[in-house]
Formats: C-alpha cells, sequence, structure tokens
C-alpha cells in the first residue's frame, strides 16, 4: 500500500527482496567478492602471478604469501586472485552464448509452426546427449587445449538447458489472454516475441544462468585441471589444483587454496540462485537446481 | 504401453544417429585433423596418405560417416593405430570400472538422498528439515573433482584411513570396494543434497493429494500411507534425475578417475589424448553417447511403467 514500494524500480525491488533472505544476501556478498576481486585484480595481486622466484618455492602461508607458494614459487594468493579473472572470462560468455541462441530457438519452437518445434527439439535432445567433458576432451585431442574450445564446447553443449525453458515458457504464453488480445489487435509476430514474451522469459532465464555459472566455472576449472583448459603459466584455479594434485604429499596449501574459491563460488552462485528465484517466481520455490 | 516403449526406442535411434554425425560433422569443422594429430607436423605426404586410407578419412564425410554406422552396428569401431586392437575392445575393457564406480556413488547418495527428503518432508519444518535444506543446497554444485581432491588429501594422504590410487587387486572384492569408498564420495556428495530436495518435493506434493487423504481416511497407519503409497510416488523424479543427469555423472567420473588414478573410460580417454590416440579417443567418447541415450531411454520407460500419467503426457 505504501508508495515508497510503487516508486522502487523493478531491480531496486529484486535487490530488497534478496536482502531480506538470509542465504540470499550472504550469496550476494560471495558474488559480489568475486566479482570485484575479479575486475580489480591487477591491482590487488601483491605479486606478478607469473612471475618465478625459485628460492622462495613451496612456502607455507605467511605475512608475505598469504597462501604459500608453489613449486616455481610464484605467489599462490596472487594466481588465486588472477584465477577468479580467469574464472568468469569463461564463464560469461559461454553463458551469454548459450541464453542468445537458447532463447532464439526456444522462441521458435514455443512459438512457430509443429514441424519446426520437433525439429528444434530433437535438436536440443541431441545436443544434451553429449556428455559434456568427454565431447570437449574429444575436441582438445584435436586442436590442443585452449580456453575459445573450452567456452565453445559448454556452449554448445548448454543450449537445450535455455532452450527448453524458453520453449516451455513460450508455449504456455502463447495461450494466454493478453497475447491473444495483441494478435486480435493485428501486433506482428516479432512485436509479440520480442515486446510481450521476451520479458517474461527473461526473469526465470536470470535465474537458470545464476545457478548455471558454478557448473560452468567447475567445468572450466575442470579441464584446466586436466591440462586441456588454459596453458601454463596462466593462472585458474584448475591448473592450481593441477599442481597441488603432483605435490600433494609435499605441501597441502595448493589444493586448500585453489578449492576454496572454487566452492565459494558453487556457494555464493547457489544461494543467489536460490533467492533470486523466489523472487522471480515464488511458484517455483522447493524445486531442484539445475542438473 | 509397448507402443509407447517401441516409440521411445525409436526416438533414441534417431538421437544416437544425429548425435553421432553432429559429432563427425564438429569434428570435421574444427582445425586440425585426426591424422596431423596422429603423426606430427613433419610427416611426409605418403605417411600421411596411408594414414588417410586407412581411418577411411580420404573419402567425402557423407560416406564417412556411412561407413562409421555400418561399421559401429558391427561392433566395428576402427582399430587403435599404436597396439593394433580393436578400439571396440579396449574402450569395452575399460567400460566396467566406470560403470560400478557411478552405480555405486548413485546407489549411495540416492539412498541417503531419499532417506532425508522423505524424513524432511514428514517432519516440515523442524530442524532436522531446516539442517537438511542447508545442506543440500551447500553440495548441490559442488564440483566433484574438488570434493574428490579434498577427500583425497583429508582421508588418503593425512589420515590414511582409505587407499589413494588404483581400483583395487582383480579378484579381490573387498579391496575393490575399499578403493571404491572415497570416489564415490566425490561423485555421490552433490547427488544426495539434489535427491534429497527433489524427494521432499514430491512428498510434500503428494502428500497434500486426494488418494492420500482417502488412505488416512480409511484409517490405514500414517506409517502405512506415507511409506507404501506416498513414498512410492514421491521418488519417480528421482529415476528421471538420475537418467537424465547420467552426463553429469560420467563428467564426474573422468576426473574422479584421474585424481584416484583408477582405471575406466576417463582415464584411457586422459592416456589416449596424451599420445595422440585419436582413434581411441572417438571410440571412447561415442561410447559415452550411448551410456547417455541408453540410460535417458531407460529412465523415460521407467518412468512410464511406474507412473501411467507420464506415457499419456509424451
Amino acid at each position: 500500500m505504501s508508495t515508497d514500494i510503487k516508486t522502487r524500480s523493478e531491480i531496486g525491488e529484486i535487490l530488497y527482496h534478496l536482502t531480506r533472505d538470509r542465504l540470499g544476501l550472504a550469496g550476494l556478498i560471495i558474488v559480489s567478492l568475486i566479482v570485484f576481486s575479479a575486475i580489480l585484480a591487477p591491482w590487488i595481486v601483491p605479486y606478478d602471478p607469473i612471475a618465478m622466484n625459485i628460492p622462495d618455492r613451496l612456502q607455507g602461508p605467511s605475512l608475505s604469501h598469504l597462501l604459500g607458494t608453489d613449486q616455481l614459487g610464484r605467489d599462490t594468493f596472487s594466481r588465486v586472485i588472477m584465477g577468479g579473472r580467469v574464472a568468469l572470462q569463461v564463464a560469461i560468455p559461454t553463458i551469454a552464448g548459450a541464453i542468445s541462441i537458447g532463447l532464439f530457438l526456444g522462441m521458435i519452437a514455443g512459438y512457430g509452426p509443429k514441424w519446426l518445434d520437433t525439429l528444434i527439439v530433437l535438436l536440443f535432445d541431441t545436443l544434451r546427449s553429449f556428455p559434456t567433458v568427454m565431447f570437449a576432451l574429444a575436441v582438445v585431442a584435436l586442436v590442443g587445449p585452449s580456453l575459445n574450445t573450452v567456452i565453445l564446447v559448454i556452449m554448445i553443449t548448454s543450449i537445450p538447458t535455455y532452450g527448453r525453458v524458453v520453449r516451455t515458457l513460450t508455449q504456455s504464453l502463447r495461450s494466454s489472454e493478453f497475447i491473444t488480445a495483441e494478435k486480435s489487435l493485428g501486433a506482428s509476430t516479432t512485436r509479440i516475441l520480442g515486446v510481450h514474451i521476451l520479458p517474461n522469459v527473461l526473469g526465470p532465464l536470470a535465474v537458470l544462468a545464476a545457478m548455471d555459472i558454478p557448473t560452468v566455472v567447475g567445468l572450466e576449472a575442470g579441464l584446466s585441471f586436466l591440462g586441456m583448459g588454459v596453458k601454463p603459466p596462466t593462472p585458474s584455479w584448475g591448473s592450481l589444483l593441477n599442481d597441488g594434485y603432483s605435490l600433494i604429499r609435499n605441501t597441502p596449501w595448493l589444493i586448500i587454496s585453489g578449492g576454496i574459491p572454487l566452492i565459494l563460488t558453487t556457494l555464493g552462485f547457489t544461494f543467489l540462485g536460490e533467492a533470486l528465484r523466489d523472487v522471480v517466481d515464488p511458484k517455483l520455490r522447493g524445486r531442484g537446481g539445475v542438473k | 504401453m509397448l507402443v509407447y516403449i517401441l516409440k521411445r526406442l525409436g526416438l533414441a535411434a534417431v538421437i544416437t544417429v544425429l548425435a553421432v554425425s553432429l559429432l563427425f560433422v564438429i569434428i570435421h569443422l574444427i582445425p586440425g585433423d585426426p591424422v596431423s594429430t596422429m603423426l606430427g607436423p613433419k610427416a611426409s605426404p605418403e605417411l600421411r596418405a596411408a594414414l588417410e586410407a586407412r581411418m577411411g578419412l580420404d573419402k567425402p564425410l557423407p560416406v564417412q560417416i556411412g561407413l562409421f554406422f555400418l561399421n559401429m552396428l558391427k561392433g566395428d569401431l576402427g582399430i587403435d593405430v599404436f597396439s593394433n586392437r580393436a578400439v571396440t575392445d579396449i574402450v569395452l575393457g575399460q567400460v566396467p570400472y566406470t560403470l560400478t564406480l557411478i552405480l555405486f556413488s548413485i546407489f549411495w547418495s540416492a539412498s541417503l538422498g531419499i532417506i532425508l527428503g522423505c524424513y524432511s518432508a514428514v517432519n516440515r519444518n523442524s530442524i532436522g528439515d531446516r539442517l537438511t535444506g542447508i545442506l543440500s543446497v551447500s553440495v548441490i554444485a559442488m564440483p566433484a573433482f574438488v570434493v574428490a581432491l579434498y577427500s583425497l588429501l583429508i582421508f588418503a594422504v593425512w589420515l590414511k584411513w582409505f587407499p589413494a590410487i588404483g581400483a583395487g587387486e582383480p579378484g579381490d572384492w573387498g579391496d575393490q570396494f575399499w578403493h571404491l569408498i572415497l570416489p564415490s564420495l566425490a561423485i555421490g556428495l552433490s547427488w544426495v543434497g539434489y535427491i534429497a530436495r527433489l524427494v521432499r518435493a514430491s512428498m510434500l506434493e503428494i502428500l497434500g493429494e486426494g488418494h492420500i487423504r482417502t488412505a488416512r481416511a480409511f484409517g490405514l497407519p500414517e506409517r502405512w500411507v506415507t511409506y507404501r503409497y506416498a513414498l512410492r510416488l514421491a521418488i519417480l523424479p528421482t529415476v528421471t534425475v538420475i537418467g537424465v543427469g547420467m552426463g553429469f555423472l560420467l563428467s564426474a567420473a573422468v576426473f574422479t578417475e584421474i585424481v584416484f588414478s583408477r582405471p575406466g573410460l576417463g582415464k584411457l580417454v586422459i592416456d589416449s589424448i596424451t599420445t595422440r590416440n585419436y582413434p581411441v579417443v572417438m571410440g571412447s567418447v561415442l561410447f559415452s553417447t550411448l551410456i547417455f541415450v541408453a540410460s535417458t531411454t531407460l529412465a523415460d520407460i521407467i518412468n512410464a511403467v511406474l507412473d501411467p500419467r507420464a506415457r499419456a503426457g509424451k
């Protein structure tokens, strides 16, 4: 009833509800920390993350090296911070690409003729049947490890996740009264899709994207852990874990500091996604996450 | 029922054909080709031509795909150029290790997940329910290889409770089981949270439905109603989710096999990439695609058998 709720913008409204939810607030704080440290990384890092310093190698945490050093004497803390940059550099284009293509195909499938729908659903089912990591490994086997390969492969296999949701939403909106009204007023298909359906699909997509980020970040780290992602000496959380794995009996610090940012990213984005879902669509409450 | 099963199997066949063809097209489109991958850049043109002819790569793409299916139906995925063994044999030798790992992981995590989810739904809003809820959200998206590395560090390297590498002595079941515990913990952990949430949600939905009220009105004991009527329906979504999640399980298995140096499909692929053994890589990828399509199909069919509504909905 009060006027201040009415005048609040939509984003303000979402933020207001997010901060009321304890897990949502925790998620928001963790995610902001990760995003800001990735953006400001070059100014935060105390050392050059790829500068070797052999005499100081394999040290434990100390005041000069907060998380110790690796086998080449590189500062682990600096590598962790720069690794966040790599993680987001992979996650953002991957998810943006998958959303755009999924949105396009999903709306066509949901609004277009039946045969096109069948065809696109078949395409989704096909893309979905590639086990992501195996597929990525097959491509890497041919072109060699690179971040672009990782981005491309995860993007292709993520398209169905978004496309299917968009398709279902478009289908249910298509028969709703306000769309029928628009149609009878003579609105074009592009106008209906772009002006009326698109805004209604974006909310659930944002939730899905927030929940999908940890999966993508985890895959990038996993492939880099296998030596199939970033090329050395670029720091990635996965390559830190790889170094730590081979030195597991010498020092635990590399594994500990490579894993914690991954766990934090996972927790932060999952909490945020959960809370966001409750704000965007209370009906979805209590359902499982993205798998 | 039979019609539905046949239709579903037909769809699975179409998807397999499409997936394999698409894989061929993508591999064909990207720069880099199998022959230079295997021989390196310095190979002589004659050697390249010979290998191309041997692998059938000199023929046009549609012919390659057609030949590939023809051979696949005969169970022939090509010959490993290094050891001269059939790729099918090499891959099939590793599949049981990966499947055992995946099945054991899903068995323990689904059992625990169903128990937790059921408990949460019955004791809604209790402390136990809240704890389960927070725990589920926290482990749900945990990357399997991070859990694998941490459990390796804590339970194998520090505490020395479990072995760190291998799959155990062949023939010694106890030893093999011992080697299975940490890897399956890594793969299953996120599924416990996921399944617990799923079972809780569907259990709550079903407990509010009419037939449960009727059963209660007939004076059936509450335990009977909960476990015989409600739970039976509430675990249905779990079946579907496990079937669809096979891709994630396979990915998790790849990482876990590497971390614990276990034999299996994942280890085979990584080793084959390192030795540039392209036919074996392709063979393993195809096999995992087949396993994945088979498991989604199976999950749909089981679902249709258990729940008549699913048949009508398709």
